[in-house]
Order: C-alpha cells, then structure tokens, then sequence
C-alpha cells in the first residue's frame, strides 16, 4: 500500500516538473517572428501547454526572451529563419522534412513605419520591405511547408492578418503600405485555401486585436489589450477551426467578418 | 421672306463642324497604358468627345495604332511614360505642371502572365513587376499629379481595377500575384480617397468587366463571355462621368454598381 503511494506520489511529482512531460505524443506547432510581440506569446502558450514547438527567428541568438523560454520548456526549439529569404525558408522545409506541423503560424510581420507611409511623401522602399515580410513570406512559407502540414493530425495553416486590412472598416487615412499588404495576405491566402483543400489543410486568416507590443508602441490608448489575452484568443479560435472556417477572415474573438 | 429664316436657322444647323473643334476649353484627360486594349480605346473615344487627351505609353514612337489616332485627332498629345519609373513619372508631373487634368486614368496594368501564379510553382520575380506597375503605379501617379487634378474642374483620378481583386467573390485558385495586386490597388485607393477629400478630388475605383484584348490572350475563357473594348470603355466612360464625392474610394463596376469587396 506504502509502496503505491510512494510510486504514485513519485509520479505526481514527475509530472509536474516537466511540463511537457503530461501530453504524450504531442501535437506540433511552428511560428514565425517568434522573439517578441505575439508571435513570442504564442511559443510560450503552446509550450505550456506540452506542444512540441518550433519557434523561429532571424537571430534568435541575439533574442534573451525566446533563450529564456528555451530554458525554461525542454519542449520548444528555435530555428534561425528570415521570412524574406526564400532560400532559408526551402532549407529549414528540407531540415524539418520528417516533421508533420499540426499548426504553422504565420506570424512574422512589420508595419512599415508610419513616417514613411504618409501621401504626398511616401517613400516607396518601405512597400518593398513590407510586402516581403507581410505577403511574400506567408505565401512561400505555406508553399514550402503544405506537406508538413498535411502530414499532421490537425492541418492548419495560420496567418496572423490585420483589421487594418479590412475594407469595410477603414478609418482614417495612413499606413498605405500596411493596410495593402494585409489585403493583399489575406486575397493570398483566400486563394491558397482554394488550392489545398483537397489535401484536407485549413488555412486560417486571423486578426489579433489591438495588441500591447512593440508594434503598437506608437499609439497611446486604453483600448489596447494584453498579448496574453489575445493569444489565449487566438488559440481557443485556431482549436476549433473547422474546414468551412478555412480561408474565412476570423477576428480572436472567432468572428466571422467581412472583407 | 420671314418664312425663310427658320428654314435658314435649320439650314446653318444641318452644317455642324467635327466634334472636336465645338468645345471651348474641353477637359483634359490623362491615360497611363494607352499603347492597345482598354488603354487605346479610351483615348480614342475620349478624343472623339472632344477632349484634350493626354495619351501615355511606354515607347509612343512604336505604337503603330497610337500614332494612327493621333493623326485623326489633332486633340491627342502623346507623352512616354513608364509607371514603374517614379523620376519619369516626377518629369511628367513637372512638365506638365501648369496643366490642370479634370480625368485620370491609371489604367496601365499587368497580369503577370498564367503560368507563374499557381500555388507550388509561383515565380517570386513577377510579383515584384505586377506590384510595381500595378499598385505602386498608379499610387505615385496619384501623389505626383494630386495638385494637377485638384485644380481642374472635374478631379477625378481613376483607377482601373478587375473583379479578380474581389475577395468576396474570387473563383478558383490562380492568379495570385494579380489578385493580390487588385486588392491591394482598391485598398490603397480606399485610403487614398480618404486622404484627397479635402482637396475636392474624387477617386474613383472601376472594374472594365471581362474585356476581349491581349490581356486575356490564351484564356480558355469563351469569346462569347467577353466584352468588346468599345463597350466596356463607352460604359466606363459613362461611370466616370457619373461619379460623384460621395461614390469616392468605393468599389465601381463599369456599369456603375457599387460592389462588395
């Protein structure tokens, strides 16, 4: 009797200092621009939650809260990755072959800079950068990883879009860049959800909210909410996507909305 | 003999000169693309209505059926122009500067061709040209020319879009790179309207529907499902002239509609 209490209480112990320890075999989950903002919050959810995660950076060396999670979960690994080289993106496809990814998040995004996106004085290079990062990355990471995807359990492709995308709701002029390429993801990834759908991947165009992070430094206001809560969002959202949600633009609250 | 004089007044009637030489002061439009297709068919019916056209391309000298209207209309100014070079585009904006310009016409555009957008086999190296010419066309254009339009009498800037830009409509999965370039055109002009409001200038944001020129060469799409070039710019031109603030940044079918995104 002492002896099953001990191996259970043994057990309990175990369990509880590994937090990955608890979920066997478990799902996997890969994020870009995963060294701060959302796309760090995303790692570290999903790694309390015992996932296998692959969070990805461009110089995740130099990033002391993605090392800092690393520490901390044996269940998170990082890789070195730049949306906009393509090359890096066909090579990390290649590393990870023989890994199927139940959830890949599209996450890596900049805004361009407000000072640059003013009309009258717009400064065009900015809109290179920009749709490099914002519309060209998420399409040729989904291109580069849909088999991984489609290997897994769940098979959801995840891109992190924007209501500053969205048509029906603009206010106020600015941020020409942003809002184009946001529009211009989220067309994208309407189609490719057209295009893979006979490999059974949903594709997810999810809006975070009003985030307090870096991205939003500039713009003083209550209404912002916590990365946390978004991200708690986002996920509850991305756990129940459906195929009929596939290419659908999705808010964190899971409203379906207009383009 | 006071008979005759009504007789003579329908007389003098009858004996009406060509259209293009009635109009005092004619407005002026300005037309990106005008080399063939919806481009050349613009600035032949805007010169037939006797306007003051400002037809550009990207090599004019070489364009045999541009340099053929411009010999039917001595209204017809031919102007080279590169929408993807942004000091061609500053030098135009310069040399033409004391001109107001009631009509412009973004219409210069690209598809990119059918065989490098498909999902798994997409060449990344076109999607820097389609967005280039465009998006990034048309919105320079409009930062360059803004003034020039805002001191005409009609200012109005038309951007020539395609339902393939319609996300809540698209068919099939293709054209990614041309899709992409449509919505992210009508995004920019949305915002764009909002940004001009108060100079007066209205921006407009119109579909030609689904035209029979080079552009949809090789389409497997039946002839009998396209419009000629004639009627798609004659109804166009009919939008344009119905336009008002209040339609400014809204999404505009050639027959006027206004559509979803």
């Amino acid at each position: 009797m002492r002896i099953t209490a001990l191996t259970f209480a043994l057990g309990v112990l175990l369990t509880c200092a590994s937090s990955s320890a608890l979920v066997a075999n478990p799902p996997t989950v890969l994020i870009t621009g995963a060294s701060r903002g959302i796309g760090l919050e995303f790692a570290r959810q999903y790694a309390e939650r015992g996932w296998n995660v692959i969070a990805t950076a461009r110089t995740p060396a130099d990033d002391n809260l993605l090392q800092d999670l690393i520490s901390e979960h044996e269940n998170v690994t990082v890789e070195e990755l730049d949306v906009t080289n393509h090359a890096e993106i066909d090579a990390l496809a290649k590393k990870l072959k023989d890994q199927p990814i139940d959830i890949l998040i599209s996450n890596a995004g900049i805004s361009g800079g407000y000072e640059n996106q003013i009309f009258g004085k717009l400064k065009y290079k900015s809109f290179d950068d920009v749709f490099a990062v914002n519309v060209k990355g998420p399409l040729k990471i989904a291109e580069a990883f849909i088999n991984h995807v489609a290997a897994s359990e769940q098979k959801k492709l995840v891109n992190i879009s924007s209501t500053e995308g969205r048509f029906s709701q603009l206010r106020g002029g600015g941020g020409y860049f942003y809002r184009g390429s946001k529009s211009a993801l989220n067309m994208a990834m309407r189609n490719v959800a057209l295009a893979v759908k006979s490999k059974g991947v949903i594709v997810g165009i999810l809006t975070p909210g009003f985030v307090d992070t870096d991205f939003t430094a500039r713009f003083d206001s209550q209404l912002k909410i916590t990365v946390e809560e978004s991200v708690s969002k986002q996920i509850a959202v991305i756990d129940n996507m459906t195929p009929d949600m596939s290419g659908v633009y999705v808010s964190h609250e899971g409203i379906k909305m207009s383009w | 003999m006071y008979r005759l004089i009504p007789l003579l007044f329908l007389g003098l009637n009858i004996v009406v000169p060509a259209p293009a030489a009635l109009a005092t002061d004619p407005p002026t439009v300005l037309i990106t693309g005008s080399s063939r297709g919806i481009g050349l068919e613009f600035t032949r019916q805007y010169a037939e209505k006797g306007w003051n056209v400002i037809a550009t391309a990207r090599s004019p000298k070489d364009d045999n059926l541009l340099q053929a209207l411009a010999k039917v209309y001595n209204n017809i100014s031919l102007e080279t122009l590169d929408v993807t070079d942004h000091r061609d585009i500053d030098n135009l904006a310069d040399k033409l500067h004391s001109q107001p310009i009631d009509v412009l016409i973004n219409n210069a555009g690209i598809s990119g061709g059918r065989n490098t957008q498909q999902f798994g086999s997409t060449d990344y190296s076109v999607f820097e040209n389609v967005m280039n010419i465009n998006v990034l066309g048309p919105l320079k254009i409009t930062e360059a020319f803004i003034d020039h339009v805002a001191a005409s009498d009609q200012k109005k800037i038309i951007n020539i879009s395609s339902t393939e830009g319609r996300l809540s409509m698209i068919r099939g999965s293709r054209m990614y790179f041309y899709r992409a370039s449509k919505a992210a055109l009508n995004m920019m002009m949305r915002n764009v309207a909002l940004a001009t409001k108060d100079k007066g200038v209205i921006i407009g944001i119109i579909t030609p529907g689904l035209v029979d020129t080079d552009f949809l060469a090789g389409s497997r799409l039946p002839k009998q499902l396209m419009l000629a070039p004639q009627v798609s710019v004659e109804r166009s031109i009919s939008t344009i002239a119905r336009l008002t603030p209040e339609l400014s940044g809204k999404y505009v079918a050639n027959t006027g509609e206004v559509m979803s995104w």
